[in-house]
């Protein structure tokens, strides 16, 4: 048995590890596919940002790249009509309830939301949802980092850094739907939490939710660094 | 909240039967969760992180898993409480006139509970009997045909028996004032 | 392995549930429904009532009182069978302590039936109609149904004397494959939603071969509208006990659960004591029968949340996670719980296997459509005279079941439309009313089979507003895992808010039905999915009345508050009657200085209080939409 499968994606042919799942395959292979919620070693993947729709030829509808796994002669597009359709509702959807200050954002320039309206032209402000974002009291309770929820995607990298890394077990998501939040214990601020101040969750947060505090040994490029 | 004298030793001894009875595995987070709660009303803070200690796990994901689902409450019920029903059957004919009588009449909103916690307020989904639709369950009675005229007939029922006992209460204290 | 065969332990175990059952039949026996629309409507303190009743005449040694399930004609609870003999075994519906008492002197004393309160009998007889004589009797056919409400739930005798377990006995000399092979004959449809054929949902998971197999139940029953799993638990628990083992033995498994929500305490407790006494008959636990087929079962309480009903959200529960799904495959049947093949069917599902293995698989296939074969079980509630569960064969037509069986709307209502399938489930309009119920035709019509809870609803209802009510209940109760569901729901239910509020524009449906697309593709499990259906179907249906709020601020049904206003014509007035000041409960009407009554608009709060309280002869309370007085009607206040 091969270790190997043969694709194609968008017409280039690429050779994938076997049991490797199509967006990681895109993304060693410079073919762009937007994600957010998406962990290479997650066993089970969470699936939960949708914005990484692909076609599958055979598939009646698009699927999600992060969970497919790839399969010998598997011919995918990572656009049509009906994926854009809904990367960029998906897209929208997750904007209305972000907070969008770019400018004060210390994530600005280096936002992974920056990002994909970019490589999918798709406008950070649109008007067809209206915002929902709601006020969070910021927890700047750390030495070195700070939490702005209003700012999160929950797309979970944070709390997977936290478990798998750093495995301390401080942040997790609590609440169900519409009020799914990332905190801690009782809701503590970190700094009173079994939070180690590792930062490991502040380097995996694609967004300017858990950043670094300007403080006077300034070193501000530590935010636009962390996603490169 | 702060705890009562007394209820941390309470909440400890329970957590500790619980935990000393049953399997400790991250499977079992659930049915002692229930248990904890069957016992004391709710999950106090201080209950979730022994839960947490005693299956090694993160109180984290105690708390996650208790503000997902709808049965584990984080506060103390009221002493009286008061679920509407807010199925289907009783929606149609008016459970959320019902649900708002009970809000202007309990000065709280659904989901909480009065500040005295004499009364908390509840909505459900179907307690199976729709064709008594609006339905309300008053301390586990369940009342059909609650309009807001009968809300306030309940309301007012359990005030006066609120009345009645603190007068006990008050007359008890006077008795033993007086032995 | 015992010495005796499956057959002969069996037969043992029937004729003592038989001599137990005569021995109860030479007493009178009363037995008081007490499933929890029973217990609801007051059955406990029924029995109660009987209980003292008969002591009071001195009668406790000559009459038994037990505790039954529910029949399904829950319109008429508190309900009662006496069975005395000499006489045919009757119901006797809307009880309360007068006619217990009646009962109680007038039939068990004195031996006179008291036809005039009797609802019918339930065995043929020259003297009073049963219930197969009603109207309804025609259309319905009672499977998984037929005993409930009939049998003691309480003790396993009780279903052992009427054949109970004898599927079992029979299909443990065949080998499983023989039961597999009858339940695919038979084509039995998942009851649990989608209608997946059970046989092939086994099958699948025999094939992944894995070191341990697991049998669940769901009986999550998350439709706010619906009832049927919980009384089939409550009312005959051994059936799908029976069908668990059946599966178990089938597919190779020796740990099974049920998944019962614990907001059904009832349910719980029943099954718990099916379970005892099961293993102590031997029917459950070790050695089965005296054979060397191990199996037992456990109840798991589901923690209510709705999205718990989802296969692998179920799962994570069970796993003492969030219930949150996860995307598939893999499947259950290769990965489900502990990471093991797992079989997952509804309680229904469950129900009809001891019976197809009893009966046959061509018994099963008489009933019912070739491509849906059986019954269909519902939940009747809303606008329709005999509310209550229902098991008519798959392939009757809704017309048929509102119209003969649900006795059609009170009051002389116009129909407007049905909901099937609960919050997953979609609205159909009388033009579809010929439609017949099976998997297939409904969901061909926009609506599912879904979880059974089936709403008749009249003129007076608001189709935009009951879109709303499902959406705001899958809203709530998404698990907000992906952004599809937790977020587009929550943006259509803002939509859908502001049409009911009169503050929808010209782009409100557009956006609406658009989103709702995305939210029925774009999400990752059936709870997103499925929830724009009730949108999407009323769009379809009944866009007129989306756009009336739209574009005249108005609510054809009169239903939506921010929409009405509530008047009192002065001419219908009788001045002289002062009901409806005293029935509001913010103490808006005031009495004018020439005797009418008026509202203040600004006090009201629209509660329905008056226009229900103002007496017939009269009906003075109108509803206005738009709320806007016309001017002749403009007075001023005070
Ligand atoms: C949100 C959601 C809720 C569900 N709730 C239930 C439920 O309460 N009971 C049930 O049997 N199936 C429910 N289902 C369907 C189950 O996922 C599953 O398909 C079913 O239990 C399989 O059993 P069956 O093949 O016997 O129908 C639900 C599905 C979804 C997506
Ligand atoms: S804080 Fe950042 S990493 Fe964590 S869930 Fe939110 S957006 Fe993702
Ligand atoms: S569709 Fe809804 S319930 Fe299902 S995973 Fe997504 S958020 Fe959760
Ligand atoms: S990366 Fe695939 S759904 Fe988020
Ligand atoms: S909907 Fe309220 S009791 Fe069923």
């Amino acid at each position: 048995m091969s270790e190997y499968v043969n694709i194609t994606i968008d017409g280039h042919d690429i050779k994938a590890k076997k049991g490797e799942r199509v967006l990681w395959a895109a993304l060693d292979n410079d073919i762009y596919i937007p994600h957010l919620c998406g962990i290479r070693q997650e066993e089970r993947p969470n699936a939960g940002c949708r914005l990484c729709f692909v076609e599958v030829e055979g598939a009646s509808r698009p699927v999600t790249s992060c969970t497919k796994n790839v399969e010998e002669g598997m011919v995918i597009t990572t656009r049509s009509e009906r994926v854009d359709r809904l990367v960029k509702t998906a897209f929208e959807l997750i904007l209305s309830d972000h907070n969008l200050k770019c400018r004060e954002c210390p994530a600005n320039r280096s936002c992974v939301l920056q990002d994909i309206a970019k490589k999918r032209k798709i406008k950070l402000r649109h008007d067809r949802f209206k915002s929902i974002v709601r006020e969070f009291e910021i927890d700047d309770s750390p030495a070195e980092f700070a939490f702005d929820r209003s700012r999160c995607v929950l797309c979970g990298q944070c709390i997977w850094a936290d478990r798998e890394e750093a495995k301390v077990g401080a942040i997790g998501f609590t609440k169900r739907g519409i009020n799914r939040v990332v905190t801690t214990f009782k809701d503590l601020p970190l700094a009173e939490s079994i939070c180690t101040q590792c930062l490991l969750c502040v380097e995996a947060c694609p967004v300017g939710a858990l950043y670094y505090k300007k403080n006077e040994s300034d070193d501000s490029n530590k935010n636009s660094e962390k996603n490169s | 909240m702060q705890l009562i004298e007394g209820e941390k030793d309470q909440i400890l001894a329970i957590v500790g039967e619980v935990l000393k009875n049953s399997p400790k595995q991250r499977e079992d987070l659930i049915p002692l969760l229930q248990k904890v709660q069957a016992k004391l009303g709710y999950l106090p803070a201080l209950a979730m992180e022994k839960i947490a200690d005693g299956l090694n796990i993160p109180a984290a994901d105690v708390y996650g898993l208790a503000t997902f689902y709808n049965q584990f409450r984080l506060n103390p019920p009221g002493k009286h409480q008061v679920k509407v029903c807010l199925g289907t059957a009783c929606y149609m004919v008016g459970g959320d006139i019902t649900l708002e009588s009970f809000e202007r009449r309990m000065e709280i909103k659904e989901g909480e509970t009065s500040p005295d916690r004499l009364y908390s307020l509840e909505r459900v989904a179907c307690v199976g009997c729709c064709t008594m639709a609006p339905v309300a369950v008053v301390d586990e009675e369940v009342e059909g045909k609650v309009t807001p005229t009968r809300v306030d007939g309940i309301m007012l029922a359990l005030q006066d028996e609120e009345k009645k006992n603190e007068k006990e209460l008050k007359s008890n204290q006077e008795e033993g004032e007086d032995a | 392995m015992s010495n005796f065969t499956p057959a002969e332990i069996y037969k043992e175990l029937l004729e003592e549930a038989i001599s137990q059952g005569e021995a109860r039949k030479e007493k009178t026996r009363v037995l008081v429904g007490t499933a929890t629309c029973g217990v609801a409507a007051g059955a406990l303190k029924i029995k109660e009532d009987f209980l003292r009743e008969i002591e009071s005449k001195n009668l406790s040694d000559d009459v038994d009182v037990f505790e039954v399930g529910c029949i399904g004609h829950c319109y008429a609870e508190p309900l009662a069978i006496i069975a005395k003999p000499g006489h045919p075994a009757i119901c006797y519906g809307r009880l309360d302590d007068g006619l217990v008492h009646r009962l109680v002197e007038d039939f068990l004393v004195a031996d006179d039936p008291s036809y005039e309160y009797a609802m019918a009998a339930l065995e043929r007889n020259d003297v009073f109609p049963t219930f197969e004589d009603f109207p309804r009797g025609i259309y319905e056919k009672k499977l998984i149904l037929e005993q409930c409400g009939f049998i003691d739930a309480r003790d396993v005798n009780s279903y052992l004397a009427r054949e109970g377990y004898s599927g079992l006995a029979k299909a443990l000399v065949e080998k499983p494959e023989w039961v597999l092979e009858e339940i695919k004959a038979a084509n039995l449809r998942g009851r649990g939603g989608a209608g997946f054929p059970a046989g092939l949902k086994w099958e699948a998971c025999i094939k992944s071969k894995g070191d341990a197999i697991y049998v669940i139940c769901n009986a999550d029953e998350g439709d706010p509208g619906a009832f049927m799993d919980r009384s089939i638990l409550e009312s005959d628990p051994h059936l799908v006990i029976e069908g668990m083992i059946l599966c178990a033995y089938t597919v190779g498994a020796q740990k099974g659960y049920l998944y019962i929500r614990a907001e059904y305490p009832r349910a719980v407790t029943h099954v718990q004591e099916a379970l005892e006494q099961a293993r102590m008959k031997g029917l459950l636990g070790n050695s089965i029968l005296g054979t060397d087929f191990n199996f037992d079962l456990e109840i798991f309480q589901g923690s209510g949340a709705f999205v718990c009903g989802e296969a692998t959200a179920l799962v994570n529960s069970m796993e003492g996670k969030m219930g949150m799904p996860e995307s598939r495959p893999p499947r259950l049947a290769q990965k489900g719980y502990r990471g093991k093949p797992t079989v997952l069917n509804n309680v229904k599902t469950f129900a009809y296997v001891p019976l197809i293995i009893r009966n046959g698989a061509d018994w099963f296939k008489e009933t019912g459509t070739p491509e849906s074969p059986g019954t269909a079980v519902f939940s009747l509630v809303g606008k329709v005279v005999n509310t209550g569960l229902v098991e008519v064969p798959m392939g009757t037509t809704l017309r048929q079941l509102i119209y003969d069986v649900g006795d059609g709307l009170p009051n002389d209502r116009e129909f407007k439309a049905v909901q099937i399938g609960g919050p997953s489930g979609g609205c159909l309009p009388e033009s579809a009313l010929d439609v017949p119920i099976d998997f297939d035709s409904l969901q061909d019509a926009g609506a599912i089979m879904g979880s059974g809870g089936l709403v008749v609803m009249d003129e007076d209802d608001c189709m935009v507003s009951v879109a709303r009510y499902f959406l705001e209940f899958t809203q709530h109760e998404s698990c907000g895992k992906c952004t599809f569901c937790r977020l587009g729901t929550k943006h259509m239910l803002d939509i859908l808010t502001d049409i009911t509020k009169g503050k929808g524009d010209g782009d409100s449906l557009a956006l609406l039905e658009e989103l709702a697309e995305d939210v029925r593709d774009g999400s990752l499990c059936n709870l997103g999915r499925t929830a724009p259906n009730p949108v999407l179907t009323t769009l379809k249906y009944f866009r007129d009345e989306y756009i009336a709020h739209i574009e005249e601020g108005r609510c054809p049904a009169l239903a939506c508050r921010d929409l009405i206003l509530y008047y009192i014509e002065p001419p219908k007035c009788s001045k002289l009657c002062n009901v409806c000041v005293g029935s509001c409960p913010t103490e808006a009407i005031f009495t004018r200085d020439d005797g009418l009554k008026e509202i203040d608009q600004e006090k009201c709060v629209k509660c329905d209080n008056c226009l229900k309280a103002c007496p017939g002869e009269y009906n003075a309370v109108v509803k206005i939409s738009p709320p806007v007085l016309p001017p002749e009607k403009v007075r001023v206040a005070k």
